[in-house]
């Protein structure tokens, strides 16, 4: 059959597709890049399906298919059009994401032997023997390979949960299959990479993150295509490597939030990947010490199921992890008597220590004794932070930096003070407190390039630091030997939080960096400053029973009609001016009010928390469903609209599925 | 003008932007006439030095005699006790200088 128009995906804003009639075409050319004419230039898109007729009349002529370049299979345009209609994102914006930037604009890598990960030469690594729950999780798995199937793997940490991974990818590649392994964060993946890659060297493991070359990238990308790829690694992106043998989906630390998106796109990798793997019938593992709770949710009501790893494998017992009630007590530099002395203890014996502040900078703000001025950035709704390393306040929302004033702009005053404490200050007070200790601060100033962040990660290893401060940037997925004590200093702040999301993410954070202490021989041990000794979420922490703190927060979210028990969407607008904002969204809540299905309910639009960033000034309305289909069929029919919808120039919108952050 | 002798002395500090500072007490005596009488007076001051005035004040040891001018101000925007912020220091030889 010969057809004579084509349907182009091209990376633009509009949510349709592009006809153009064509010469010659064939059903093999669905999936390949093509040169299209579009307004005065050119494009180049991806062809999604042929056709016969056009609703459009005058269609241009599409140039050529770019037939050097390997077309995208049916599942992998599939998964994109998925991705398209369930976030409300232009097919063509979802593709220009997916692919590596070199095929979206046509080109294939230079033509270099794909490099694989380097493995060194060394003796075929001595496997550990498995704890009888390891053996237990992977036979599990193992007996769903070839069918859809999803499991939680809920280990403690340093329980051994790589180990499972590792041996469910070796009965993959053991059936000719392909694994996708997707990671937080990149700064994990060297480490993993070497990991995996010295367990498998026979087989060709790529991985994929935004922090490589794009050539790399792009081959990377081909090899998985063409299917040459055994191993696929990577961040949230690498949920979009076509995988024709895929055999087996790993999502490590599921829980973490970089696997959702927060621009373009608002995708969450987790939740792509399962669909993916319900689409190619694999199975899935997500893993974590601290699920999200909407995981944890669905191994409790049956759609996942659950493994669990209640042991450490290489170290005996759990950190003990105790609060330290601070209300009684003149805190030093912010750090109690306790604190300070369990640090002693552990510098005498010359083992490694964590003090845990989620801060960076030196201070959250600079502000005037005399007047009450405080440093604010000019463009944000937030307050620049002093960073006295080296002389800059800098806002931690849009990259605002001035030098720190010499006196007080409001009324000339000298002597101005850095109020609270970040991680600098605390590294300050520690290095004057232990004058013979190494101190090490890390954070995301002093790891600023990946290279820094391996140097410092070196340095922990070689043991050539004794106290390290820092922020979550340590609390995942590392291990030191040698750290014996994690100190957590100001937690408390997150419990009060106005998100209600904010005592789960403190939690699994507190359970992540306590887990970082005591992994190998030596016993750990977490202390946790607090004025609220007595909270459950403390109490479940030192108790490690993280189902029971799960269980209470699935309770709360439950009485209040809060995720995972609704489906939510928010539309947010953001213009120079709240009132541009908010009015735009009061147009569209009536335009859905309009549409609006029985289940379905819409709130009222709000300025955003953070009202203002980068002096766009935001504002959201909250729509929410305990029918995820009603929720999403209300959603096509309203975005639709507000395509059509009139706005200011300056306005900007977007739709946000299952939104993390309000 | 203040004078008297120091009574207290911090640790030199630094303002944020590199500014030194420095925070001292100062216990005063004098005779004073009060409605055409004679008298004994005693008081303590709170007293911070900024900038060059910081630094030249760090050498001084409890006890020094001290002539200071400058200003008061309030200590902050919640204690409005004042604090004498000083301009010039003129170091006296001996005791008991008071003015």
């Amino acid at each position: 059959m010969n057809f004579r128009i084509l349907r182009v995906a091209l990376d633009v804003p509009l949510p349709r597709l592009f006809d153009y009639t064509v010469d010659a075409v064939t059903q093999e050319d669905v999936g390949r890049c093509i040169r299209v004419p579009f307004g005065n230039g050119e494009k180049i898109g991806v062809i999604v399906a042929l056709a016969d007729t056009s609703e459009h009349a005058k269609l241009k002529q599409a140039g050529e298919i770019l037939r050097a370049l390997p077309a995208l299979p049916a599942d992998w345009l599939a998964l994109t059009e998925f991705c398209s209609r369930y976030y409300q994102h232009p097919l063509g914006e979802v593709m220009a994401l997916a692919l590596p930037p070199q095929l979206r604009r046509g080109k294939l890598p230079a033509v270099r032997k794909a490099k694989p990960i380097q493995v060194i030469e060394q003796a075929a690594p001595q496997l550990p023997e498995l704890l009888p729950e390891q053996a237990s999780a992977v036979a599990a798995v193992a007996a769903d390979f070839g069918r859809y199937a999803a499991f939680l793997l809920h280990g403690v940490t340093g329980s051994g949960k790589t180990e499972v991974y590792l041996r469910l990818i070796e009965q993959t590649l053991a059936q000719g299959r392909q694994a996708l392994m997707l990671v937080p964060e990149i700064a994990l993946t060297p480490q993993l990479e070497s990991r995996v890659a010295a367990r498998f060297p026979n087989a060709l493991v790529f991985s994929a993150h935004s922090g490589m070359t794009e050539g790399a990238r792009s081959r990377g990308f081909i090899a998985a295509l063409d299917g040459r790829a055994d191993i696929v690694l990577g961040t949230r992106l690498a949920v979009f490597s076509p995988l024709p043998r895929l055999g087996l989906i790993v999502v490590d630390e599921e829980h973490d939030a970089s696997f959702k998106q927060q621009e373009g796109l608002r995708y969450s990798a987790r939740d792509v990947a399962v669909w993916r793997a319900h689409q190619c019938a694999v199975p899935i593992v997500l893993g974590s010490a601290t699920p999200s709770l909407e995981t944890f949710f669905h191994a409790g009501s049956g759609r996942y199921r659950l493994l669990e790893l209640s042991r450490r494998a290489v170290a005996l017992e759990m950190p003990t992890v105790r609060c330290i009630d601070t209300r009684r007590e003149k805190l030093q530099d912010g750090m109690s008597s306790a604190l300070l002395a369990a640090l002693e203890v552990r510098l005498a014996r010359s083992e490694q220590s964590l003090v845990f502040l989620n801060r960076r900078g030196y201070a959250p703000v600079l502000a005037c004794p005399a007047c009450g001025w405080v440093s604010r950035c000019s463009r944000c709704a937030a307050n620049l932070v002093v960073h006295l390393a080296d002389r800059r306040l800098r806002c931690h929302h849009c990259g605002l930096e001035e030098i720190i004033p010499k006196h007080c702009p409001g009324c000339g005053n000298l002597d101005i003070h850095p109020f609270g404490r970040g991680t600098q200050r605390l590294e300050e007070a520690l290095a004057a407190r232990f004058p013979n200790a190494r101190i090490l601060r890390v954070d995301r100033d002093s790891a600023s390039t990946p290279k820094k962040w391996q140097a410092l990660l070196e340095t922990i290893h070689e043991g050539r630091a004794d106290i390290l401060v820092g922020t979550q940037m340590l609390a995942k997925g590392h291990d030191f030997p040698r750290l014996t004590l994690v100190g957590v200093v100001g937690a408390d702040a997150a419990l009060f939080a106005a998100d209600f999301r904010a005592p789960e993410r403190l939690f699994s954070q507190l359970m992540q960096v306590g887990g970082r202490s005591g992994r190998a021989a030596l016993p750990g041990e977490v202390l946790i400053q607090t004025e609220y000794p007595t909270h459950p979420l403390y109490q479940a922490l030192e108790a490690h029973d993280y189902p029971r703190f799960a269980n209470s927060q699935l309770g709360e979210r439950r009485a209040a009609g809060f995720p995972p028990f609704v489906f939510q969407v928010l539309l947010r607008a953001e213009a120079r001016q709240l009132d541009d904002a908010l009015a735009f969204l009061k147009v569209a809540a009536a335009t859905a009010r309009e549409l609006l299905p029985e289940g379905v309910s819409l709130y009222d639009p709000v300025p955003m928390r953070l009202y203002r960033v980068m002096a766009l000034e935001r504002a959201q309305l909250l729509a929410e469903s305990m029918s995820r289909p009603a929720l999403q069929a209300f959603l096509a029919r309203w975005v639709s609209r507000l395509y059509l919808q009139k706005a200011p120039r300056d306005l900007r919108w977007h739709i946000d599925v299952d939104p993390l952050e309000f | 003008m203040f004078g008297g002798s120091l009574l207290e002395l911090a640790a030199l500090r630094y303002t944020p932007a590199g500014i030194p500072a420095l925070n001292f007490r100062i216990a005063h005596a004098s005779e004073q006439v009060e409605a055409g009488v004679k008298r004994q007076v005693e008081c303590e001051m709170a007293c911070v030095a900024m900038g060059q005035m910081a630094q030249l004040l760090a050498a001084a040891r409890p006890g020094d005699a001290l002539r200071l001018t400058g200003f008061l101000s309030a200590k902050s925007l919640k204690s409005r006790t004042p604090v004498l912020h000083v301009n010039a220091i003129e170091f006296l030889e001996g005791m008991n200088h008071g003015i």
